[in-house]
This record gives structure tokens, C-alpha cells and sequence, in this order.
């Protein structure tokens, strides 16, 4: 006989995980309004997902991949309409928020703000969320091999721009 | 972790502390994770399911023989480029693409070597080294002719830093509208190979004849286009259908379209996402619902009303340069000089003619034509044109009568279109321009759906 598996409680994963994918997705679309749309879409994607999630670690392994692919689609979204609309202007924080955050940060927030979004996404991932390779993997739907790959390159990139934009080595 | 890797983590972690828990705006779960079967609603509509297809399934059981279920289509697979043509030497008017093939920040130089053929139409290899190991790199393409190859902007259609050639196909026999395809080269495991298009016919930039539609002199086509923006490739599909027929595709100027942003799969299948609307205007485009007009009249709503004086001789200057007279007779008779001396006589149908000043060149344009018309009676109208050294008035033919009454209105338009309305049962009109479809004869193409505020006015034409 087998013990009935509880399902996962939405609230219970709300409560604990929010904030979290919150930052995350704040770290790919820039703003916390968006961020927060974003985050929000994931809940009710696995609101509706017709059988639920029984493993709590499965069910913020899909909320991280709905934050991903929201947050690329949101990104998307807003340079296919780039010609048409007002460009937006994509500020990481706040007026009130830049005397918080150091000028060393916002060297390379902005830096991180110019990568392909692939190369932002597996940065993030993995020097924020602190993901192994094949988790990278899993969320972004690649073969860990790109994984390693596209961090290096994104790690190239950013050093680059770095230095281009303070002379940094 | 190196100094770098350091500064991006405590950067990121930064910024993510940014969002204190206070800050989150207040809404509530979406609703409690439950599975569906276990609601109520879900319980009475997954019985009736069931029910139904019970009931379904014996039905078919008892009345059809079983039948293999249809084929699923394959994804289309990749192809390896064969190592063919070290030796092949570029065209002279081929240019050479930069772009950054490997994703190391500098660009590859790709070479466009054509395969030696007496027509053109041999294969393209595609050569470059690349610049972060020094190894060579190469593809094979068939864009139809190996004279001028030049490729399009670069994209990263998988986001992964890197970029993607685009090349093109084209076919240079189709005439217009002809279908040319975009050809997207990634680099996988040092080769270029051809990205291939999830559906191969929904990446293409010309005319795509609706199925059914052919009639004598047209059939309908939408209009697909593809282009690249941003880094990204983008493919359209009108909404709606023109007619193409006479080599003339009557479409309006501006008109809304289905568009697709393309992604590159790490299988290497472009597939498209999901559709936007858009109003493509001349030379620029802009979303559905963002003030663009998006419904669009056929230039049908101005009139030509000039006549010839009688008596008079009126010069016509645009196209084929010709005077033209009407001589008062019974009948009185219509007389044209051309530009060569050559003198045209036309006894006319009517006793009371009105004929226009201004040549209906949509119709004809390579010699003299004329529109006639009748002061006493608003039912006729008659199109002549030169044929060698004589006038012939051009016998309609096709889906529409060249009349003016009742539910069919036809007049002659500013610019020199003879069109004709006819009425639908809902109100609206379909436009119709006419065009020459033979040496004798002219045939009415549709041009779109327009509604009138006053029917007799066609100045008060709008969209419907």
C-alpha cells in the first residue's frame, strides 16, 4: 500500500518562494513591476496545471522556468514593439534606489543589462540563484555543455564592456 | 572565483536585495493548486466527456471501418554541408558577410565561392575561419544564382551571443512575387549548417495562392514577407487576400498582416512564436490598436467628371500623348489624332456622348483609350481602345457586367482606373478595377470591400 502524496499547497509556495523569483526576475527584466507580472504568470501556470506539482523542489524548479521564459518574453515583447512605442527606458532601480546601490554595482548591473539574453540568464542563474550547471541547463532548456559555454562567453563579454566603459582590467 | 565573478555576484545579489518583502505589491495566490478533477464543475464535465465519447466511439464502432490514424509530419532534419568546393573562386559582385559566427566579440569573414556553372545556378560554399581557434569553418547553400551573393543583417535568433548568417533564395524566373526564402547558417560543431524552418513554406517573403481561388484572369494570393530587426528574423502574412491576375496584384498600400519572430532551437528548427498583429504602411509599420488606420479604402472615392467640349479638341499628356474630338452627326462621331499624324475615326453608340478627358490607363496605356458615356442615359459606358489604326470598343467579359444601375456603379476614377461596385446582401460593395485581358476584351478584378455612406456619392466611401 502506498502513502497518498500531499499535494502542493499554492500558498504555501507563495509564501516561501515570492520574494525570491521576485529578485530573479527582477535581475532579468530590470523593473520590479514587471518582475512581480512576471512572478505572478508563474503561479497561476502552475495554478492551472491540470494535476498540480507533488514535489515542493519540482514545483519551484517550474516556477523558476516560468520566471525565465516570462521574463524572456516580456524582454521580447518589448523590442518587437521598440519601433512603435515610446522606448522604454530599462532603469535597474529606482531614483530613490541609486543611492542605495553602489557605483561599482551599477557598473556592472549596467554591463550585465547589455548581454544577449541567453548569456544574462545563465549569469544570473548562476552567480545569483548559485544553480550547478545541469540545473542551469534544465531551467533554460539547454544541454549543460551550452551552459558552460555561454558563460564563458558572457563572462568575456562583460569584461569587455567593462572595460570600455571604465577602464576596468 | 575570479575578481569578475566576484564584482557580478555581490552587483547581482545587490540588486536583487533591492526588492525587500515590504515592497511587493499585495495580490492574493491565483487560487489553490487542486487537481481538476476533484472540483465539482470538472467532476460533471469530465462524466459528460466520457459519456460523449462512449457514445461517439460506439457510433463509429458500428458504422466506419477503422482507419489508420493520419501520419504525423517529421520535423524537417538537418544536413550536414558536404566539404565541396575548396576551389570554387567568388563572384566579382559578391560581397563577403562579417559577422560573429563563434560568439568571441570579433567578427568572421564568410566567403561566398560559387560553384562553376554555365547558367549561374550553381551551389555557394560558404567559407570562413573563425577567429576564436583559428579552424576553419564552412557551409553549403543553394540560393538559386552564385552571381552578387550578399547577405542579410545577422541575427541571434537562440540568444546565445552568437550570430546567425542569413542568406537568401530567390527565383529569378518567377516574376513578381515570385517566392524568395531566407536561408539562417548557424555554427553547430564547427560547421554552418542550414537552420531548417519547423513549417517550410511559412518562412518565405512573395504571393501564396489561396487554394480554390483560380479563376480566368485571377486568383487570390496573400502576401508573406520576412525581414530582420533587432537582431531578430520576422515573417508576415497578410490577413487578407488580393487578387493578382494581368500582372497586377490589387493591393491596397497599406494593410495588416500576422507577424512571427522566429527562434533557433538547439536542434537547429527555426520555429515561429505567436503571432502579432500589425499594420504595414509604406515603408514602415506599426502595431494593431496603436492609431494606425487599419481599415483601408481602394482609391475608388474620386471621380472623373471632364468632358470634351463639343466642338473641341482636348490634348491628352499623360501616356500615350493624342488629341481627341467629338464631330456632331447622327451619329456624331469620335475623332483622335495620335502623336505619329495617324488619324482614328469612331462613329459613336449615342447621340448625346460624354467622353472623359483623362485616359483610363489602367486599363490600356500603350496607345490611345477613352471612356464614353451617356448624358441621357447613366446605363452606359464603353471603353475604346487603339488597335493599330482603328478604335475598338472592348467587350467585357467575366465575373461583373460593365453597367451603371440599380446594385452595379461604375465610374471613371481621378487617376485613370475604370472601376465598377457591386452590391453585397450586407450592405457593403465590392470594388472591382477593370484591366485589359485581351486585344478585344476587358475583365474586372476585385479590389476590396468598401462601404458608402451614399451610394450615389463615392466620396462617401469608407471601410466597413
Amino acid at each position: 500500500m502506498t502513502t497518498p502524496v500531499e499535494t502542493v499547497g499554492l500558498s504555501e509556495l507563495y509564501a516561501a518562494h515570492r520574494l525570491a523569483l521576485v529578485r530573479l526576475a527582477v535581475l532579468l527584466v530590470d523593473d520590479q513591476a514587471s518582475a512581480e507580472d512576471v512572478v505572478q504568470d508563474a503561479f497561476a501556470a502552475l495554478a492551472r496545471r491540470s494535476n498540480g506539482l507533488r514535489d515542493p523542489s519540482a514545483a519551484v524548479g517550474y516556477l523558476r522556468v516560468s520566471v525565465v521564459n516570462g521574463a524572456r518574453s516580456m524582454l521580447r515583447k518589448r523590442r518587437t514593439v521598440r519601433g512603435y512605442q515610446p522606448p522604454r527606458t530599462i532603469e535597474s532601480v529606482g531614483p530613490e534606489d541609486r543611492a542605495v546601490v553602489a557605483e561599482e554595482h551599477r557598473e556592472v548591473l549596467a554591463a550585465v543589462k547589455r548581454l544577449p539574453d541567453r548569456q544574462r540568464e545563465v549569469l544570473v542563474l548562476r552567480y545569483w540563484s548559485g544553480l550547478s550547471e545541469a540545473e542551469i541547463a534544465a531551467a533554460l532548456g539547454i544541454t549543460p555543455g551550452t551552459v558552460k559555454s555561454t558563460a564563458s562567453r558572457a563572462l568575456d563579454a562583460l569584461e569587455r564592456i567593462l572595460k570600455d566603459r571604465e577602464g576596468w582590467s | 572565483m575570479n575578481d569578475l565573478e566576484t564584482r557580478l555576484t555581490a552587483a547581482l545579489a545587490a540588486r536583487a536585495d533591492l526588492v525587500r518583502p515590504g515592497d511587493l505589491s499585495h495580490v492574493a495566490p491565483v487560487v489553490p493548486l487542486r487537481r481538476r478533477w476533484t472540483t465539482p464543475l470538472m467532476v460533471l464535465a469530465s462524466a459528460a466527456c466520457v459519456v460523449l465519447v462512449l457514445a461517439l466511439a460506439l457510433r463509429l464502432a458500428d458504422t466506419t471501418p477503422k482507419a489508420d490514424p493520419a501520419p504525423k509530419p517529421d520535423e524537417p532534419a538537418l544536413v550536414l554541408p558536404p566539404d565541396e568546393g575548396r576551389d570554387w573562386t567568388a563572384d566579382d559582385l559578391s560581397t563577403p558577410a562579417k559577422l560573429d559566427l563563434d560568439g568571441d566579440g570579433i567578427k568572421e569573414k564568410v566567403e561566398f565561392l560559387a560553384e562553376p556553372d554555365p547558367d549561374f545556378q550553381g551551389r555557394t560554399r560558404l567559407q570562413t575561419t573563425l577567429t576564436s581557434t583559428g579552424e576553419e569553418a564552412y557551409g553549403m547553400a543553394q540560393l538559386g544564382s552564385t552571381i552578387g551573393t550578399t547577405a542579410l543583417d545577422p541575427i541571434d535568433a537562440d540568444d546565445d551571443g552568437d550570430q546567425e548568417l542569413v542568406l537568401y533564395r530567390e527565383n529569378l524566373d518567377g516574376g513578381p512575387g515570385a517566392l524568395m526564402v531566407p536561408l539562417v547558417f548557424d555554427l553547430r560543431d564547427g560547421l554552418l549548417v542550414e537552420a531548417q524552418p519547423s513549417e517550410p513554406n511559412s518562412l518565405v517573403a512573395g504571393y501564396l495562392p489561396i487554394a480554390g481561388s483560380q479563376t480566368t484572369y485571377y486568383d487570390m494570393v496573400r502576401v508573406a514577407s520576412y525581414w530582420i530587426e533587432n537582431g531578430s528574423l520576422f515573417s508576415s502574412l497578410s490577413v487578407d487576400a488580393f487578387a493578382r491576375g494581368n500582372m497586377t496584384l490589387m493591393r491596397p498600400e497599406s494593410y495588416v498582416v500576422d507577424a512571427y519572430e522566429w527562434r533557433l532551437g538547439e536542434d537547429g528548427i527555426l520555429r515561429a512564436g505567436e503571432p502579432s498583429c500589425l499594420v504595414l504602411v509604406p515603408e514602415a509599420q506599426a502595431p494593431c490598436g496603436s492609431g494606425v488606420e487599419e481599415g483601408f479604402v481602394p482609391y475608388i472615392n474620386s471621380v472623373a467628371t471632364e468632358a470634351i467640349p463639343e466642338g473641341e479638341w482636348v490634348d491628352f499628356d499623360a501616356g500615350y500623348q493624342f488629341r481627341a474630338a467629338v464631330e456632331p452627326g447622327q451619329p456624331p462621331t469620335l475623332v483622335v489624332d495620335g502623336f505619329d499624324g495617324q488619324e482614328l475615326r469612331f462613329p459613336l453608340e449615342v447621340a448625346d456622348p460624354v467622353v472623359s478627358t483623362l485616359q483610363p490607363i489602367s486599363v490600356f496605356s500603350d496607345g490611345a483609350s477613352l471612356i464614353v458615356t451617356s448624358s441621357s442615359d447613366p446605363t452606359f459606358v464603353q471603353t475604346l481602345v487603339q488597335a493599330g489604326d482603328s478604335l475598338v470598343s472592348l467587350v467585357p467579359t467575366g465575373e461583373i457586367a460593365l453597367a451603371n444601375a440599380g446594385a452595379t456603379r461604375t465610374w471613371q476614377t481621378a487617376n485613370g482606373a475604370l472601376v465598377t461596385m457591386t452590391g453585397r446582401e450586407d450592405g457593403s460593395w465590392t470594388a472591382w478595377s477593370w484591366q485589359m485581358v485581351s486585344r478585344t476584351e476587358m475583365s474586372a478584378l476585385p479590389w476590396g470591400t468598401v462601404c458608402f455612406d451614399d451610394v450615389d456619392d463615392p466620396t462617401t466611401a469608407h471601410s466597413c
